[in-house]
Order: structure tokens, then sequence, then C-alpha cells
């Protein structure tokens, strides 16, 4: 069902378009052009985000949190084997899919802890990326408190996850 | 993020010149690369997006699916500029039909158009807020990771999946409207 849902939207796009009287091979490669820019543009800042995770992950702080933590999310329901990807999920989307697929590995694709890191996964985002990233080109903005927000919430999010996960 | 960097960077790298002081340039030089290999991916997906996105805005599509979220956008966000809320209703389809990487150039569009107009603060972290706790119908990654691996129940994630990610969305919008003031 949902392999079709991209083919047929860009199919009546493009129909659309036709209907519309656009040129779809000037109007396509206008838009393209600007792809390379806005990647060089945003380039620097994932470069900082990724410089972070790597020295995060290597002087151990990320395990050394991990210890720190875990008593607390033991209690709130989430398992020592997910809490690493709990952590590295808002630094990194590569990282945290790395750790998951790790986990299918170990446990096997179908368990509880594999099941339960897919909707972890699936549920959160990488709040740090977005912020680096949204708000290359401006400035002004004082993100502390709406950072804090959305980890809560990821945060309450993964709890959910694991929670339900033992009822589904 | 200048605190956040700053000071992870800082530990980070006092932490390991006791324990592995050639690490550090490799790490860095790592990250980068990451990030490099990163970007092509994304350059890729961007041309794409970015061009379909371009025969939408010629023929009016866009202004349509606008129109379509203004209700919404507006409970959401209060009143809205045009030209910003055409972008980030488009933002927030994309990110709702979980096309990962469509999402981002309205984004940073939405915010850019949005710092234009006094007085969007509120709106600009509701929007930061949203798409940091993405409302995902479709989390495409996880599936085909799932079903490579052989999974008998790939699909048996997405109800759970979509039940957190809805959860987490409506935890941020409320804490956004308790804690950070509107104008």
């Amino acid at each position: 069902m949902f392999k079709y849902f991209i083919p047929v939207l860009f199919l009546l796009i493009f129909i659309y378009g036709v209907i519309k009287k656009v040129k779809p091979y000037d109007a396509f490669t206008s838009g393209a052009k600007s792809a390379i820019p806005f990647t060089v543009s945003i380039f620097p800042y994932l470069a900082s985000i990724f410089v972070l995770t790597e020295l995060f992950e290597i002087s151990g702080l990320s395990n050394a949190l991990t210890n720190l933590l875990s008593p607390f999310f033991n209690f709130l329901g989430i398992p020592d084997e997910l809490i690493k990807l709990v952590l590295i999920k808002p630094f990194s989307g590569s990282g945290a899919l790395a750790i998951v697929s790790d986990i299918y590995t170990k446990f096997g694709v179908d368990s509880y802890l594999s099941r339960c890191a897919s909707v972890i996964y699936g549920s959160s985002e990488t709040v740090f990326y977005i912020a680096a990233v949204y708000f290359a080109k401006s400035k002004k903005h004082n993100l502390l408190k709406p950072i804090i927000i959305s980890l809560i919430a990821s945060f309450f999010s993964c709890v959910f996850a694991c929670f339900i996960c033992n009822i589904l | 993020m200048n605190i956040i960097f700053g000071l992870i960077v800082i530990l980070s790298i006092t932490i390991l010149i006791f324990v592995n002081p050639e690490s550090v340039l490799s790490a860095f030089i790592s990250g980068g690369q990451k990030a490099f290999d990163l970007s092509i991916k994304l350059v890729v997906i961007y041309t794409v997006w970015l061009g379909v996105f371009s025969i939408m805005e010629q023929t009016g599509l866009d202004k349509k699916i606008a129109k379509l979220l203004k209700p919404v956008n507006k409970l959401l966000f209060g009143n809205l500029p045009d030209s910003a809320n055409e972008y980030m209703s488009l933002n927030i389809s994309a990110n709702i039909l979980g096309m990962s990487g469509g999402t981002t150039p309205f984004g940073i569009k939405s915010i850019e158009e949005l710092d234009k107009y006094p007085n969007t603060e509120y709106a600009v972290c509701m929007f930061f807020i949203l798409n940091a706790t993405s409302v995902q119908l479709i989390p495409s990654s996880i599936l085909a990771l799932r079903s490579q691996m052989g999974s008998l129940y790939s699909s048996s994630v997405i109800l759970p999946t979509i039940l957190a990610t809805l959860l987490s969305s409506i935890i941020g919008i409320l804490l956004c409207k308790i804690f950070i003031k509107r104008r």
C-alpha cells in the first residue's frame, strides 16, 4: 500500500503540471538547480553536529552518561540495551540506525527489544541536527527552551514505546 | 547551540587528552567525513524534491495545500504571513508523509520567512518543536531495515510508532503553549 504512495504522488503532480501548462522539464531543472548551493550552505552545520557526535562517543561521555542514567531509565521501563539508542537519537540518525540494526542482529528482529528499538527510532527525531540545520541561516533565536521541550517530549515517547510494545 | 557545542567539545577533549590524545584530531576529521558523505546523499535527495516542488510551485498547488492547512496552522502558530504559511504547510505535509529529505528545504525557508516579520518568535519555537517531535505516519527507513533483516511482522511496529510520535508531538505542543510566551 505504502509503496504506491510516492509514485502516485509524483504522477499526479506531473499530470497536474501538464494540465496547468507548466513546462515540466524547465520547471524541474529550475528547482533542482538550487539543491547544490542549498546543501553547501548547510554543510558546516552538519559537520559541527557530526564532530560533536564523534567526540561524545569516543571520549566515553556517552558510555558514562548511559551508566549514570541507567537506574532512572530502568525505573521508567527502558531496558539497559536501549538506553544508548535513546541518548544517541537526538544527535545522529545514522548513529541511531546503526544501534538499531545491532539490536536486530543480537536479539532477533521480532523480539521485544527490537520492536521497541524500532518504535523509539521511528517516533523520535534528531533534535540537535534539526536545530543546527533549520537555523543555519538565522542566528537570532535562543533555542534552549524549544530544544529542552523537544527532548522531554521525545523522551516521553521512548518511555511510551517500551510500554506499548509490551502490550501490542 | 554555542553552549551545548562548547561544553561537549571542551569536556570531550579534556577527557581524551588523558585517555587517548591521538584520537582527538581523528575524531574531528571523521566527523567532517561523515557530514560530507551524508551531504552527497542529501544533495541528490534535495535535487529530486526541489525539482518536483518547483513544478508544484508553478502550478500553484503549493498555495492550495497552504490554504487547506491554514486553519490548523492558525490554531498552532497564531496569525502567519502568507508566504511563511505556504512553506510551513509544505514542511508539515512532508513530515506527516514521512518524506525524509523533503522536509528540510521547506523548514529552512519557513524560518527565513518568519524572520522577516516581527513577533514571530512563538511561531518559530512551535514550528521547531513540531519538526523535532515529528508526526510521522510511515517510518519508512525502519520498515525497510526490518524486512531486509527478515522480520515476519515488519509492519507490527507501525501502529505503536504512530501512537508514540503523536504522543511526543502533543506533549511538545502543550509544553510550548505553557512555557513559551505568545506575543
